[in-house]
């Protein structure tokens, strides 16, 4: 057995306790919120990484990532209220079955929308995207047989936790494996260089096409998951805002990373997710003066505009930049502290409050501005996770500290 | 006319009404247009597309409420002063107001959120557009009144009377009758309330006479109605109110002024220049930022004035979300007539306009706003410039 086959054999199995641990961890949180948060922020890292393969690998600009996510749920959605009343399968193979059928859905949803906006050079796909998913979600707003704006629910649920890490990743494997194997070239050709990757004999409009179709198959095999864990689906699961949520964290993660868009995925999932349910001790929603919410955003801006001087000037080791990043940032929020704490107890501002609930999406939108603002590439740009990555961390000489903190 | 609806699979195709929905669709294709033309001045000298547009239509709209509050037409006053009268300076007041904030908010945006991103990969730009676009709307949540969506008093608007103008008038028979009837009509009324004599119609000392009379009177009444609905019915005319009328030529002038400042001024035509070469026009000594800026006021006026139009004289409630649809449509309808050629943003908001009411007009009015999608994807299919611009061949 050579070195090819220990590799492989090693990531299944590496897959298969990575399965088993998401499980384990899942049917032990005990609550079924946070199990909810659990499996969704698994399948927002499909989603993400999905997505990432046609904006980040393959260069264009999808926008609408939602509508082949709805798509894939109501498949599943409606094919089960149609034909598994009676449970004839094992909940979990015919979870796969609707997983299958939720992709291909999508797939083909995705060959109808790519084929005509793909063809063409320029930001069509984007708005193409953008109002397939309004008119998808107006098409079942509008369609009683599944209930209309209301939703419809069917049963029974199917609840399989190591299905979403599985096909986390499956979908990261695919991603990766096409990186570092000469299928992927094509896709980072187009991504670089349209016309020269045309000149060298790609062809630019089906690879496009593919990544397009292969994002948007992923993507519905996830919505399967989500409308088997539910039970329940309405259009409005599926807004504008998901779809940007997820562009979010393509973007934060770094286009075109694989790791980056997992990662961002999870944090930005739970930066949404918690202030929701975020109470003081005596169980109100956490309130946010307008003072102190008027010098967060004075900080944000000074911070920016400072470590925008700072990075146009100064090119000194990389830890030193670091520290003086943190330094900037720190800095200002200590200062905005300061100041708000100093406004509350003046009352100035007068006693205007907002529920800090109310505040995450534009937390979210801020977060989107200032990573563009001062990196636009993403926070790790088009680094990858790596075994030899790690080896460097954990090496006694560190001579090379210039590669971990770039 | 009976003869004007037509059934074809199902649908009814009521041609009686067409006119009416003709004139509907214009007015709600200028309000596109002018958003259009904003999102394809951009796309024109930037390339980029500011998906923020929708939210300075907004704010637009915020602003002309706000205008209107002060001017004493907020709910609190309106409670304590019902009678507020409103005037032709007031909207004029009103529009203006907008447009300047507009024009600011746009430079604003330009300034702080997109210059910094116009050396950076085109998709860096797209996105900060969106975040622009999500941060607008939901810090709007927080701080704009949004619940319920506040929309300008009817008194804002002191142009409500109908005009109403009949393409086809009823055959003549049925307006003789009308008229005959309405005479008679009329008689009687006259000749009962003469015989009530201040009573009221349901005394208890009426006569029996009396009463036939009334009876007489109330079935000549429904005679009149019933001879009024067969009119329209068989009339085909076009209703529109009188503001609705001063929004649209109102429309027309701002695009002619646009029209005039693009081509014969200096600025328009630095304006043109960077839109035709970008590197160049800058090599030629023309300030781009200064061109840029303008243009974004520029569209952003044009938004404003769109947005204290529909919101005062269509009544349009607002809210915070209520650009993101409309400037999405909008544009759409830049993309079919051309992204960055002005007269098609114009040509293709009015045909947007007419397309989505026809489909209400067909019964569809369920997918209205998803009409605009379809047709986006099938010119993208058929000829992907737009319908005046032209596909461009890259070189290398």
């Amino acid at each position: 057995m050579g070195k090819f086959w220990t590799v492989r054999i090693a990531s299944v199995v590496a897959a298969l306790a990575g399965c088993f641990i998401f499980q384990t961890v899942a049917t032990n949180l005990g609550n079924d919120y946070y199990l909810r948060l659990f499996l969704l922020a698994g399948l927002y890292v499909t989603l993400s990484v999905s997505l990432n393969l046609i904006n980040g690998i393959t260069g264009q600009f999808s926008i609408g990532h939602a509508a082949f996510y709805m798509i894939g749920a109501y498949t599943a959605g409606i094919l089960t209220r149609a034909y598994y009343e009676q449970q004839p399968l094992l909940p979990e193979l015919w979870l796969v079955i609707m997983m299958l059928a939720g992709g291909l859905f999508a797939a083909l949803a995705g060959l109808l929308v790519g084929l005509p906006s793909l063809r063409l050079k320029g930001d069509y796909l984007a708005i193409v995207t953008l109002g397939f998913g309004e008119i998808i979600r107006i098409v079942a707003t509008n369609q009683q047989s599944v209930g209309g704006s209301y939703g419809f629910s069917f049963g029974p649920k199917v609840v399989a936790p190591w299905m979403v890490c599985l096909l986390a990743i499956i979908t990261i494997a695919i991603c990766r494996n096409l990186l570092k194997s000469a299928h992927g070239l094509p896709f980072l050709a187009v991504r670089e260089d349209e016309i020269a990757a045309s000149a060298m004999g790609v062809n630019v409009t089906k690879t496009k096409v593919a990544a397009f179709v292969l994002g948007s198959a992923l993507a519905g095999a996830a919505g399967a998951i989500l409308a088997l864990n539910e039970g329940y689906l309405n259009p409005d699961i599926f807004k504008m805002d998901v779809s940007f949520l997820i562009l979010t964290m393509v973007v934060l993660g770094g286009t075109g990373s694989i790791t980056g868009s997992a990662l961002a995925a999870i944090f930005l999932f739970l930066t949404i997710e918690i202030p929701r349910n975020i109470q003081t001790a005596d169980g109100q929603k956490v309130q946010i003066t307008l003072a102190s919410l008027l010098m967060a955003g004075l900080a944000i801006a000074i911070a920016i505009s400072l470590l925008r001087k700072i990075k146009d000037h100064f090119h000194g080791p990389p830890n030193q930049r670091l520290i003086r990043n943190l330094g900037v940032i720190g800095g200002s929020i200590a200062g905005a502290i300061v100041l708000s704490m100093i406004l509350n107890a003046t009352t100035v501002m007068g006693d205007k409050t907002f529920e800090f609930d109310k505040l995450r999406m534009v937390i979210l939108s801020i977060m989107l501005l200032v990573v563009m603002l001062l990196r636009p590439q993403g926070v790790l740009a088009h680094h990858e996770f790596s075994w030899d990555f790690v080896k460097r961390l954990f090496r006694k000489d560190h001579d090379d500290k210039a590669e971990v903190a770039s | 006319m009976e003869n004007l609806l037509y059934v074809w699979a199902g649908l009814e195709f009521n041609f009686s009404t067409l006119p009416q929905q003709l004139v509907n669709g214009l007015i709600t294709g200028a309000i596109y247009a002018l958003i259009a033309l904003g999102y394809t001045m951009v796309y024109g000298v930037l390339r980029l597309i500011n998906f923020a547009h929708g939210e300075v239509f907004m704010l637009g709209g915020y602003v002309a409420l706000f205008v209107s509050w002060g001017f004493g037409f907020s709910p609190e006053a309106l409670q304590k002063n019902p009678d507020a009268q409103s005037s032709a300076l007031i909207l004029v007041i009103m529009i203006l107001v907008a447009m300047a904030a507009c024009a600011l908010i746009g430079a604003i945006i330009e300034y702080f959120a997109y210059r910094p991103m116009r050396n950076q990969s085109r998709i860096a730009a797209l996105i900060t557009a969106i975040g622009v676009s999500l941060f607008l709307q939901y810090a709007g949540q927080i701080f704009l009144p949004n619940s319920p969506p506040p929309s300008i008093a009817q008194q804002v608007n002191p142009y409500q009377e109908n005009l109403k103008f009949d393409l086809i008038s009823a055959p003549k028979e049925t307006r003789d009758a009308y008229t005959a009837a309405k005479t008679e009509s009329d008689n009687l009324k006259q000749q009962f309330e003469t015989a009530l004599n201040g009573r009221s119609q349901f005394d208890d000392t009426l006569t029996d006479a009396e009463k036939a009379l009334g009876t007489q009177a109330q079935e000549a009444q429904n005679k009149v109605s019933a001879l009024e609905g067969e009119i329209a019915q068989k009339s085909v005319g076009v209703t529109i109110t009188v503001g609705k009328l001063i929004m649209l030529v109102t429309v027309i002038v701002l695009m002619l002024i646009l029209r005039f400042l693009v081509m014969a001024t200096p600025a328009g035509r630095a304006m043109r220049a960077v839109s035709h070469d970008f590197e160049s026009a800058s090599l030629m000594g023309i300030n781009v930022n200064k061109v840029i800026t303008f243009t974004f006021m520029l569209g952003s006026a044009l938004a404003g004035a769109g947005a204290m139009m529909l919101v005062t004289f269509e009544g349009t409630a607002i809210h915070p979300f209520f650009g993101l649809q409309l400037g999405v449509k909008a544009f759409v309808a830049a993309v079919l007539g051309g992204i960055g050629n002005i007269p098609g943003a114009v040509l293709g908001g009015f045909l947007m306009g007419l397309a989505e009411t026809l489909v209400v007009w067909a019964g569809y009015s369920n997918y209205k706003d998803a009409v605009a999608f379809v047709i986006l994807i099938v010119v993208l299919l058929l000829k992907p410039g737009g319908i005046l611009g032209s596909s461009k061949v890259e070189k290398v």
